[in-house]
């Protein structure tokens, strides 16, 4: 059964800008995300502006606690913005509830991790079908076949997690974010926990499916090196964007 | 999809598997031997108490349709005026006396040749009629469960009886001795504690119940559908009550079970919550993925519950050849019911708490 997300309207451009205006896909003014601790206020992101086109490859950079995974999370609508505003492929999160988010997210966002994240007690195969579940539009041999291909995972579907070497879960799990065909492709720190051979090997995989599908990505790594893949680096620290 | 989730979690952590299975086994297995146990043994009675041949039962003034619940105070002379009733066959008055060393059953005291004619006589196994004040017969049964034999002695009532003759189970009692010896030894000499009522044809049941009824109206007088009638759990006082406790025990075992069983689950796999939030799985589907992980345990306990009230009732006759556990379907049908209920209803806060977990939390989950 294919189910519709739930569509809240960005803004749109003034009538005369529209000619040339191309609708980013994510945009964000002024974004502010503030973690309570008992009595305690942290400010995670103070106000944040980001414009990413549909089909880039952006890495965003900088040390521990400077707000990148923040900024990952409430994209990903896992989430909620403090304050500002924040739009993704046009639905404005500030106008959304949590299932409006949750439904959102099963149908345009796929996300990687740095520990993987995959079911223990499911094969690589499952692990990538469940996502396909979830979304409610069934199991589409075709594009599973064509992403596992483009991976080079299909002599390893039948594996559990504990098989594989840590590359290879990687890859399930990019095969799992991109299998439902989502618009933006969200990567917290992916090669964190691999050795060098292997974060080359997905950070070019995540190139292949920028290039060959114009997925759109937004890569956070604090590795000067794993963002030199991508088309633009955005800096950050302190919960700001210090250089785009 | 779901399903496989559902079973490789529950394949992943045998140890907790197995033990909320056996939780829900054990409650199912409660309430059917318990309720089993209980219905077996009014049943048990009340069939012998029919398998008489009776039809119908005299009992002293203001008594209890139970028997054994009473002493022996009518006069044994009631019986010649029952005699003289038209429609009458025969009469047979006997006294019960309750035994509770060693054993809980009833004895009775019977005239043999008025027992008799009630109910057809005695289907001998070996031995044969009383010869002596002091013989006793026994049905098979109890002469399997303690080995019994002709000639052998039983103590009983500080006397000891030689078994005269083993007969066909299912007249009233499993031992009867001497009506006169019972009597004497009760301290109730010329009395009776029922009278059993054979009437020359069963459809004059009711005119000579209404005979007797106007010739000792103060008296308990019972056609024997009636009897049998009352002999139900709902009849007997405190029983239901009992049953009710026992099912609500056993209900809460595996309710709490299952409660904690989902809760340790739902910590565990925090986590996994959060990857399947992360995929954009909604509070209901992390909610079914609960509950039909509990559902799947109880189903495999009941199961496993129903097979074990059969071994369990065959292990408790073979130690306890007497004791009647009777188990049927609709009990079965009915603790399946109630270990479903309480699972659900035991899984159902777990569920909500997995459903409201934060993503982000569960995620960073250790």
């Amino acid at each position: 059964m294919s189910v519709s997300p739930v569509i809240h309207h960005a803004p749109q451009p003034a009538e005369g800008e529209r000619k040339d205006y191309v609708e980013p896909i994510i945009c964000t003014k002024a974004l502010k995300k503030i973690y309570r601790f008992g009595k305690v206020d942290v400010p995670a992101l103070r106000g944040v502006d980001l414009v990413v086109q549909e089909g880039e490859f952006v890495a965003v950079v900088g040390p521990s606690g400077c707000g990148k995974s923040t900024l990952l999370h409430i994209l990903g609508g896992l989430t909620g913005p403090t304050g500002g505003q924040v739009c993704v492929d046009g639905n404005d999160f500030r106008l959304m509830s949590d299932s409006d988010r949750t439904r959102f997210r099963r149908h345009k966002i796929g996300f990687v991790f740095q520990r993987f994240n995959l079911l223990p007690t499911l094969s690589a195969r499952d692990n990538i079908a469940i996502a396909q579940h979830i979304q409610g539009n069934g199991f589409n041999p075709h594009r599973f076949e064509t992403v596992t291909r483009m991976l080079g995972i299909e002599g390893k579907l039948n594996h559990r997690p504990f098989a594989l070497s840590g590359g290879e879960q990687q890859r399930v799990a990019i095969a799992r974010a991109v299998i439902c065909e989502p618009k933006i492709l969200l990567a917290d720190e992916p090669t964190g926990n691999l050795d060098t051979e292997n974060s080359q090997v997905v950070l070019d995989m995540l190139r292949e499916l920028n290039r060959t599908f114009r997925q759109t990505i937004l890569m956070i790594t604090h590795n000067p090196e794993a963002a030199g893949v991508a088309d633009r680096i955005i800096r950050m620290r302190d919960g700001r964007i210090i250089s785009d | 999809m779901i399903n496989k989730l559902i079973i490789s979690n529950v394949l992943h952590r045998p140890v907790r598997t197995a033990v909320s299975v056996l939780a829900v086994a054990i409650e199912v297995a409660m309430v059917v031997l318990v309720v089993g146990l209980c219905h077996g043994m009014v049943n048990d009675s009340a069939h012998r108490v029919e398998g008489v041949g009776a039809d119908i039962l005299v009992r002293p003034p203001g008594s209890s349709f139970m028997m054994g619940m009473g002493e022996a105070p009518m006069p044994i002379k009631i019986g010649d005026r029952l005699r003289e009733l038209p429609r009458v066959l025969a009469v047979a008055p006997t006294v019960v006396h309750v035994n509770a060393v060693q054993s809980l059953d009833l004895i009775y005291g019977i005239d043999l040749a008025s027992f008799n004619a009630v109910s057809g006589g005695f289907v001998y196994h070996s031995g044969g009629p009383f010869q002596a004040p002091y013989d006793i017969l026994v049905d098979d049964i109890y002469a399997n469960a303690h080995h019994s034999k002709v000639g052998q002695t039983i103590n009983l009532l500080n006397h000891d009886f030689r078994i005269a003759g083993i007969v066909e189970h299912g007249k009233a009692a499993r031992r009867f001795i001497p009506l006169a010896t019972l009597q004497d030894l009760m301290g109730a000499q010329d009395k009776a504690t029922t009278f059993f009522i054979k009437c020359t044809d069963p459809a004059y049941t009711q005119q000579t119940t209404d005979a007797i009824k106007t010739l000792l109206p103060t008296y308990t007088i019972l056609p024997m559908k009636e009897y049998m009638d009352l002999m139900t759990s709902n009849n007997l006082p405190l029983l239901n009550y009992f049953i009710s406790v026992m099912i609500g025990l056993a209900v809460g075992i595996g309710f709490l079970v299952i409660f904690l069983s989902m809760y340790t689950t739902i910590t565990e796999r925090t986590r996994e919550i959060g990857i399947l939030k992360s995929l954009g799985a909604s509070k209901t589907y992390i909610i079914s993925v609960i509950l039909r992980e509990a559902v799947l345990l109880t189903a495999v306990g009941i199961i496993a519950g129903i097979i074990g009230s059969v071994i369990m009732r065959k292990l408790l006759i073979g130690i306890f050849p007497t004791l009647p556990v009777e188990l049927n379907w609709d009990w079965r049908l009915y603790a399946a019911g109630l270990a479903l209920i309480g699972s659900i209803v035991g899984s159902f806060y777990p569920a909500l708490r997995a459903a409201q977990l934060d993503p982000v939390d569960a995620l960073a989950y250790e």
